[in-house]
């Protein structure tokens, strides 16, 4: 073993790096104050790996996103684990970052000679928040769909931003070209970017030490003098251990990451981005018109450019806390603006019950779109996922069936009368009316028996309490009526009007004309589409074909339902 | 203290490692496509004679996260022998081209590494491992169809994957 590891070392020189990288002095000592840039480090090398993993899954295509995520998430063996670590490490990121800035400022590290390795991490920090803002949209999730759609329409609403929007977003909206945009992104430019800055940001740390407390004396320094390995690794370790758990905790406890039903162009969905660009979000609340830029462009612009300009606006070389007092205020104000804007939008929503309401709905949206995905998603992709549903196969099963003569919402043939709030109150008031417009029995061969009644024969009040009565004779749970009304209609039924003339209402009566007994409940719509000239029906004058020789039992009954309920109260 | 690092350092990363098995391998212990298995219609029986007619099958296929209706799964030669029908895979049982007819020989053949079958379907040159696989077929009422299936490729035994 030896032997081979000396044989290795003599070709490759790989003791001699190791000691490059390991060995290196802490003046002062090993101290937990210095773990952050270690475990940005060590976030960042995790979110790569985990980054891999989730490409060997994920499709980045507007078609294929969501249903691709959905499967990582739903079907992947821990690939919701995987995929909860990356979408949290990425908070995590934004956290350590914050700290590390925090470290930086109060040790003023910023300071010469450091000033460049001050930048780096500044534009570290601005990657940080670019890997969020372009993954946050790959899931092509209703949220990140959304919450995106205002981060480029900020950009498009800049001056001169209108090319760069559609730059970005590889066109005038949102589609394919979109999302490989934001993966290339994502995946290959920010990385690689960061990749270089980190590389850059650990030489000039290496250049220039740690920056140890002012405080000690260069005597005390020495006295106090300490190894990266392994004093300091020990602490950056024991404190990459305790973000890890957080982690794996906080991931287990929300079961990974959210994802929403499928993007929807024509959804109204109430969009939030991640909790750390709260701040921006409610920052934009507060300006109108043609003030916006000043939340999009001017504050967040001149919070920048002092950050930048920090080592030149606070040039003396003094380090300690109490000669810096008035940039540290400067710096403290920024973060508590930061934090008081987020925490604003946060009460904001926890009080807006609208806002609670959307999410709820958004929340089962999700959970039944998810499911529904189990089966496959078709190719169209996205939104396809709602034609597993059930309903969606009554729905085109209505199409092919019955839309040919029916009307239902205005599409359909006009052959027979139109199903839209079928056997309503307000269905049946018009079939009174108007028994021969072409909405009722007028485009149907043989039924035009019925003579209108207008209202001067007929008065709104006493129809309505015909149509109580009908609606009586239904007897249906789903349908509750007036009983007072109802047996006033029953009076005029029988004797002013001379209904029963033509109508029964007993069950199973036959007579020449429909019996209300039980019309329009699910079990009478069923047996009209099976066969509708039963006695009680619409015997020799049935025009309709009999489905129950072309479709099943569930079929017709599922079709039956749909029918039915369009006539709710609540339609 | 070294070891300290050592062994805290391999827990941070099994966090993420342990986790990562299980999902790299999910392909070996779950079905991730499926369409295969099932019988297809090809076509009427008045389609079908002597002479090797190649049908496509279409069906509906699984593709991890996708569903799609009606797509093409693949293709077989049917002909008539000896007043039967009989389907052959069309994929070759060597390395998975797909089998031509050649109409001048009368032999069925891979494109691409010279194996050469008989209209019975057995191997008669080229390297592969065992006669073309044949497909169930059934005829109902003239309607004839397919049960489409995938084999093992390289390998002297028929074995469905």
């Amino acid at each position: 073993m030896g032997r081979a590891m000396d044989w290795l070392d003599d070709r490759t020189g790989m003791r001699q790096l190791a000691r490059w990288l390991l060995d290196e002095d802490v003046p002062g000592g090993a101290r937990l104050r210095y773990v952050f840039g270690s475990v940005l480090a060590y976030l960042f090398m995790q979110q790569v790996v985990l980054g891999i993993l989730l490409a060997s899954y994920y499709s980045p295509s507007a078609t294929d996103a969501w249903a691709s995520t959905a499967y990582i998430q739903d079907r992947v063996t821990a690939g919701w684990f995987l995929r909860g670590l990356h979408h949290h490490g990425s908070s995590f990121m934004v956290i350590f970052t914050v700290l590390h800035f925090g470290q930086i400022v109060l040790a003023g590290a910023y300071k010469a000679p450091r000033e460049v390795n001050y930048w780096t991490g500044l534009l570290m920090g601005g990657i940080v928040l670019a890997f969020a803002l372009t993954g946050y949209l790959l899931p092509w999730d209703q949220k990140g769909y959304w919450a995106t759609q205002v981060a480029t329409g900020i950009m498009g609403s800049v001056p001169g931003g209108g090319p760069l929007q559609r730059t970005v977003q590889g066109g005038t909206e949102y589609g394919n070209l979109t999302i490989t945009r934001f993966y290339a992104l994502h995946v290959f430019v920010l990385p690689l970017l960061l990749s270089a800055l980190l590389a850059a940001h650990l030489w000039l740390f290496r250049r220039h030490g740690v920056t140890p407390p002012a405080s000690l004396s260069e005597a005390e320094l020495e006295a106090k003098q300490g190894r990266f390995w392994p004093d300091q690794l020990f602490f950056d370790v024991m404190a990459m251990a305790l973000t890890a758990a957080a982690l794996v905790v906080i991931t287990v406890q929300t079961h990974g990451a959210e994802l929403y039903a499928p993007a929807d162009p024509a959804a109204n969905f109430p969009a939030r981005p991640e909790w750390y660009f709260l701040f921006l979000f409610q920052l934009l609340k507060y300006f109108e018109g043609p003030l916006q830029i000043v939340a999009t462009v001017i504050i967040p612009g001149a919070a920048t450019v002092f950050l930048l300009a920090l080592p030149f606006i606070d040039r003396n070389r003094d380090r300690r806390l109490r000669r810096r007092w008035p940039v540290l205020t400067v710096v403290a104000g920024l973060m508590a603006g930061v934090g008081a804007l987020t925490a604003l939008a946060v009460v904001e929503d926890a009080n807006n019950e609208k806002y609670q309401e959307a999410l709820a709905v958004a929340e089962e949206e999700a959970v039944r779109a998810r499911e529904l995905a189990r089966e496959g998603v078709l190719p169209e992709g996205g939104p396809a996922v709602w034609k597993n549903d059930p309903r969606y196969a009554t729905i085109e099963l209505f199409r092919e069936n019955c839309a040919t003569c029916h009307k239902l919402d205005g599409r359909g043939g006009e052959e027979a009368p139109a199903l839209t709030g079928f056997s309503s109150r307000a269905w049946l008031v018009g079939a009174i009316r108007e028994p021969r417009s072409l909405r009722y029995f007028g485009g149907t061969k043989g039924h035009d028996d019925m003579e209108p009644y207008p209202p001067e024969e007929l008065p709104d009040e006493q129809l309505d309490a015909t149509v109580e009565y009908l609606v009586s004779l239904r007897n249906d749970p789903a349908v509750p009526w007036d009983q007072l009304l109802a047996a006033k209609g029953k009076q005029l039924w029988e004797d002013e009007l001379d209904c029963n003339a033509c109508h029964e209402v007993k069950k199973g009566a036959g007579g020449g004309s429909p019996n209300f007994h039980a019309r329009g409940t699910r079990d009478w719509i069923a047996r009209v589409i099976t066969d509708s000239s039963g006695p009680d029906l619409y015997e020799d004058e049935a025009e309709m074909p009999k489905f129950g020789d072309k479709l099943s039992e569930e079929q017709i009954d599922a079709l039956a339902a749909y029918i039915h309920e369009q006539g709710l109260p609540e339609k | 203290l070294k070891l300290g690092v050592g062994i805290v350092g391999t827990g941070v990363a099994a966090a993420v490692v342990a986790p990562a098995i299980p999902y790299v391998f999910f392909p070996l212990g779950h079905e991730i496509t499926k369409g295969t298995g099932q019988f297809v219609v090809v076509g009427d029986r008045s389609l079908f004679s002597a002479d090797p007619t190649k049908v496509d099958i279409y069906a509906e296929r699984v593709d991890a996260w996708n569903r799609v209706e009606n797509v093409k799964l693949g293709s077989a030669w049917v002909a008539e022998r000896d007043g039967t029908l009989v389907a052959y895979s069309s994929v070759c049982p060597h390395l998975g081209c797909a089998i031509d007819f050649d109409v001048d020989e009368r032999k069925f053949k891979c494109p691409c590494h010279r194996s050469a079958f008989g209209l019975d379907g057995s191997r008669e040159e080229g390297p592969a491992p065992r006669g073309l696989d044949t497909l169930e077929i059934k005829d109902e009422d003239g309607a004839v169809s397919v049960l489409y299936e995938r084999f093992r490729q390289g390998i002297e035994a028929k074995e469905t994957v």
